[in-house]
């Protein structure tokens, strides 16, 4: 091959490399494009609507006037703040444990595993026991009678004050596990030294805990508090829909399930998209949280 | 002395741990032993029989609902996997200006809640003549796992050699033999952590199956099992029977496939 053919043989093999990116590209490009991309823009447009399914009609703001005027949606919100509030609580006890699991006591391994199982069981089927686990003739009650508390005979998803209360639990329950396991990970990237050093100089085990491992696991805790507010926001309708289909009243009812609520239950599109809208603006601030967080840690 | 205390402190510690596991596993043992009584024998609390899991194959059709479930699971599986590793490799390897925008933008496909796009799919994939149809929910499951799938085969080709690559294309193989011969191969790892990550997640859904594949016939196992309760049905033992059964096929993948979820969630925290 000649000198002054070699450009033009570079750029035939840009050319190609570019098409054969493209042609790579194109079938993720369709899918996500026609079937993620298109109904968000859907959403965002017939949330402007009067809109059945068939025919929409432009009201302007109408729908988001009306649902920040109901006085539901503002306990719909607020079920999501206490959600919220519980997600403290989803990461400091898989902190503990996974601290206590990197102590290596014997059978530490199938632990781990025992823990992580709950992340291949359906919504459905864990909310199926959990039922049974909290109703009034329940393994709750007789545990609670066993050890002599028979005195406090619980019924928590009967009353409007207590059942978002067995809703958390089961949550943390099942988020237990996944969290545990990324604290281990972080914990595993941990200098062994710095605990050497820790205990040379005669710090505790709980001074260890928060003065050295939780400050050293930043990054690991935001990343796993991020994804459990994701979870707590938009993976728990089937949960909610086994467990007390949002009730009793609205006392369950998250920003997902609102959505399901006065879309395929009510049958007011419009409104239901605006909801979506609302809920998708929560999940973004989250996400861009995260970045930030993320950035600022790189730096 | 100081011995005696740490041999203290660890047993402590194995005791707490153990105690987790049972929390951890109530639900299994409840579901499995619930499951072998009559419904008069769970209320008695004694004895053991087949009787629940006779009425659990008499109302609801385990055997053609889980049959329903793998079809929907491994279809959208498959569908996954193949635009994620070809999308992947292009994206890692191929890049083409506004590949970076492009990229961004289908990632940005994860921030989207399931809920705020379903009643504008539902409507969409009803005008496609797809509603109780396995191709409607199928390809929606693709598409909402695309993403995440996406980036776990993008970071996993930007971690194989380009030198590999351009040493096969001088040696005259098109860029599809490299795919199918080279990169391939060398992903199997992350491919099988995006297959069992994927196939959890469809095969344990609810919400997509429920709207999009309503009728008997097509129904999966878990919104069979939803529907059974929601039917107000109070045979307990029955209803645990299906739980176990609908849970038993992630739970199988998931045993078997363990290590490969852990990597799925800590390459989801870009480590």
């Amino acid at each position: 091959m000649s000198a002054s053919k070699r450009p033009e043989r570079r750029g035939q093999l840009a050319r190609a490399r570019r098409r054969a990116g493209i042609v790579f590209s194109l079938p993720v490009i369709f899918l996500v494009a026609g079937f993620l991309a298109i109904p968000i823009l859907q959403t965002f447009y017939y949330s402007f609507t009067r809109w059945n399914g068939m025919t929409s009609t432009w009201v302007g703001t109408d729908n988001y006037r009306q649902l920040f005027a109901d006085s539901t949606f503002w306990q719909v919100v607020s079920n999501n703040a206490i959600l919220l509030a519980s997600i403290p609580l989803a990461i400091l006890i898989p902190l503990i444990v996974a601290f206590l699991l990197n102590e290596h006591v014997a059978g530490w391994r199938f632990f781990r595993s025992v823990y992580f199982l709950p992340t291949a069981i359906s919504w459905v089927v864990i909310g199926m026991v959990a039922i049974r686990f909290f109703a009034s003739e329940g393994l709750l009650n007789s545990t609670l009678q066993t050890v002599g508390l028979g005195g406090i005979h619980t019924d928590l998803l009967s009353k409007e004050s207590t059942a978002i209360i067995a809703v958390i639990i089961t949550f943390i329950w099942s988020v237990f596990g996944t969290n545990t396991i990324i604290f281990i990970t972080g914990m595993a990237t941990l200098d062994r030294e710095v605990y050497e050093a820790a205990r040379v100089d005669g710090a505790g085990a709980w001074s260890t805990l928060f003065y050295i491992t939780i400050p050293m696991l930043m990054r690991f805790i935001q990343f796993a508090f991020i994804l459990t507010v994701i979870t707590a926001f938009t993976a728990l309708f089937s949960l909610i829909y086994i467990m007390t289909q949002g009730g009793p009243g609205f006392a369950t009812t998250t920003l997902e399930f609102f959505v399901y609520n006065k879309g395929f239950k009510t049958g007011v599109f419009g409104l239901a998209a605006a909801i979506g809208v609302v809920l998708f603006a929560v999940v973004f601030v989250v996400w861009i949280a995260q970045f930030r967080i993320f950035r600022d840690r790189a730096d | 002395m100081d011995r005696a205390r740490r041999q203290l402190t660890r047993t402590t510690i194995f005791l707490i741990l153990a105690l987790l596991v049972v929390i951890m596993l109530f639900p299994f043992v409840f579901m499995a032993l619930v499951s072998f009584r009559s419904y008069q024998q769970y209320l008695s609390g004694s004895g053991f029989s087949l009787d629940s899991w006779k009425v659990l194959f008499d109302v609801l059709p385990v055997i053609q609902e889980l049959l329903n479930s793998t079809i929907v699971t491994l279809g959208a599986v498959a569908i996954i996997l193949a635009v994620s590793a070809t999308g992947g490799f292009a994206f890692a390897k191929l890049g083409y200006p506004g590949s970076a925008v492009v990229l961004l933008l289908l990632l940005s496909g994860m921030m989207v809640p399931v809920q705020s796009i379903v009643i504008p799919e539902y409507v969409n994939i009803s005008q496609l003549g797809l509603i109780n149809q396995f191709q409607g929910a199928i390809i929606v499951y693709a598409a909402l796992g695309a993403p995440f799938a996406t980036y776990l085969m993008t970071t996993y080709f930007r971690g194989v050699s380009t030198d590999l690559i351009e040493a096969s294309l001088i040696d005259g193989a098109s860029y599809w033999q490299v795919f199918t011969r080279i990169m391939l191969p060398l992903a199997t790892p992350a491919l099988v952590t995006v297959a069992v990550l994927q196939f959890i997640q469809i095969w344990d859904d609810f919400l997509i199956g429920f709207l999009f594949l309503q009728t008997p016939e097509v129904r999966t196992i878990t919104v069979g099992l939803a529907t059974l309760q929601s039917s107000r049905m109070v045979n307990i033992p029955a209803l645990m029977a299906g739980s176990l059964v609908s849970a038993l096929p992630a739970i199988v993948v998931y045993l078997i496939f363990q290590r490969h979820l852990v990597r799925g969630l800590t390459m989801g925290m870009g480590k």
